[in-house]
């Protein structure tokens, strides 16, 4: 009985470690990045209506070329911009489709930060709620004695 | 009670036919073929008993865990030392035309169309927030010398790797022989021209009458009187054993009887010391009462050498002894319980071996005393052995 007993909590604890808080870090680190996107995407568009409220047409920039070395870098023409959809396709836009395109983008973001969010909370439950069933099997304490006690 | 003697004089330490000085010789001696034999025994541990084999194994995965840390450390940095001849190669090649068509980025997930201008003209970074404006050469210069502090970590990075690789594989080996059950036989390296000197050392020291009492001989001393100590108590539990059926009212009454006959042996005791200036142990004093005129002469000379020899070789000793039992038990008890009280600020450590023969040999009526003095005087060596030794032996050294 007692050795049951042992092997269902070490099954329980088994299940904690090696499968739910995994999980849960894995949820984590993708909704970070789902996050950077949005900040990537959101500074896009502040920089986008930036260049409309100036009338910006032409532009001298610095550009990265690695290790922190900057070239100077010359933009005749702001008026088209070339924007990431994804999967390394690049489209040409005007500033108004590319806002138009970023506000859409960045609603998905939101919902799947949403999603991510839900999710992270469902195995924090998750996890929260095997301790519990873990003590009852330990105490061999029935549910609704262990819920009362609870409770009190 | 012959067969008792019998038993006494088995245990008398140091032998009671030799000389006090050379007795002393005789125990240096002994101590050292007893330290020579532990030497020799040497030590027989297994492995597994010092490195359990998963222990060995766990401490063996931490390494590895370590080592693929640093691996992983290391090939960062060859990305970094690629990228940066890549850089290089590109620097040295930007100048070549006066502009280049390329995408400009614009954020991370926008760019525009664009071209490169003023291709000789690079912003490096110097650290910590400040940029230099340099040249194509200037800038591959500096790109030079990152690579060279880039390839220096990698080599650091290697050396720590390897040490690593020699550590595990020690763990390795180490949790191999545990699980074999290899034995680790350890014995002490006695270097025997060291051990001869030492040896004739305290030969000197001996035949120059002056025993030195530092600490190391004291502790070593010690250790062997508690030795003799708890053999002698072992054979006065068998004694008390074998004749508590005829002796039991007596030890009730010495308890009683303690106090005052202690009291009137000091007071005779202050009366009859004849040397101020040298506090006498009582026993002595107790020795000079009941000799003859002869030997009390020949007690002063003894005297005055123990006096400076620092009290631990008692002369008189077998003498002293054999009177002894010529007196009547009661005397000796009294004797023993004035010891008692009297012997504990005087005692040096080095004299305890002898008392304790005398004691022994004085019979088998003093046990209360004895065991009360046993424990005064262990604690007296533990507190005073150390202190008391130290001047004398720096007074003797400038008598030198």
């Amino acid at each position: 009985m007692d050795s049951f007993r042992q092997e269902k909590v070490q099954r329980f604890e088994e299940f904690v470690d090696g499968r739910l808080k995994p999980d849960l870090v894995h949820a984590i680190a993708e909704r970070d990045k789902v996050f950077e996107q949005q900040k990537i995407f959101s500074d896009l568009r502040r920089n986008i209506e930036n260049l409309e409220k100036n009338s910006v047409t032409s532009l001298r920039t610095l550009v990265n070329l690695g290790s922190e070395v900057y070239m100077q870098a010359d933009v005749p023409d702001t008026k088209r911009i070339f924007v990431d959809v994804g999967l390394g396709f690049h489209v040409e836009f005007t500033w108004s489709e590319a806002l138009n395109y970023i506000s859409l983008r960045e609603e998905k973001l939101s919902r799947q930060i949403e999603e991510y969010t839900h999710l992270i909370a469902s195995i924090k439950a998750q996890i929260k709620l095997v301790f519990p069933f873990m003590a009852m099997i330990f105490y061999s304490c029935p549910l609704h004695l262990f819920c009362k006690q609870i409770t009190e | 009670m012959e067969g008792y003697k019998c038993n006494c004089t088995k245990l008398y330490w140091p032998p009671k036919k030799l000389p006090p000085s050379l007795s002393l010789a005789v125990k240096q001696e002994r101590k050292g073929e007893a330290k020579m034999e532990k030497g020799i025994k040497g030590t027989v541990t297994s492995v597994s008993s010092m490195y359990p084999a998963e222990e060995a194994q766990k401490a063996a995965k931490r390494v590895q865990d370590a080592i693929a840390e640093k691996q992983e450390e290391l090939e960062r940095l060859r990305d970094f030392i690629s990228d940066n001849t890549n850089l290089v190669t590109l620097v040295q090649r930007l100048p070549d035309q006066l502009q280049h068509d390329i995408m400009v980025p614009f954020g991370k997930a926008a760019f525009f169309p664009g071209r490169l201008k003023h291709t000789n003209e690079f912003l490096v970074l110097l650290g910590d927030g400040y940029y230099a404006e340099r040249t194509s050469i200037q800038t591959m210069e500096i790109l030079k010398r990152r690579g060279k502090t880039l390839q220096s970590q990698v080599d650091s990075l290697n050396a720590m790797v390897e040490d690593l690789k020699a550590e595990a594989s020690f763990f390795d080996a180490t949790a191999a022989e545990a699980a074999e059950g290899f034995l680790e036989i350890r014995e002490d390296y006695v270097d025997e021209s060291s051990a001869r000197e030492s040896e004739s050392d305290l030969l000197k020291q001996i035949s120059s009458s002056s025993p030195e009492a530092d600490n190391k001989t004291n502790a070593l001393e010690d250790e062997e009187f508690a030795r003799i100590m708890s053999r002698m108590d072992e054979l006065e539990k068998e004694e008390l054993a074998a004749e508590s059926y005829n002796e039991t009212g007596e030890h009730e009454e010495t308890d009683v009887s303690l106090d005052s006959f202690s009291d009137q042996i000091s007071l005779h005791q202050v009366k009859n010391s004849e040397e101020p200036e040298f506090r006498k142990p009582p026993d002595q004093a107790k020795y000079k009462n009941t000799m003859s005129e002869e030997v009390k002469s020949r007690h002063h000379h003894h005297q005055d050498f123990t006096n400076r020899s620092q009290g631990n070789i008692f002369p008189g000793n077998v003498s002293t002894s054999s009177q002894k039992t010529l007196m009547p038990p009661e005397m000796d008890k009294v004797q023993a319980a004035a010891s008692s009280r009297h012997e504990p600020p005087l005692q040096t450590s080095t004299s305890k071996p002898e008392f304790d023969s005398q004691k022994a040999f004085t019979g088998s009526i003093v046990e209360h005393p004895y065991n009360l003095e046993r424990n005064s005087s262990e604690q007296t060596v533990s507190k005073s052995g150390s202190q008391r030794s130290k001047p004398v032996s720096r007074f003797k050294m400038q008598r030198k």
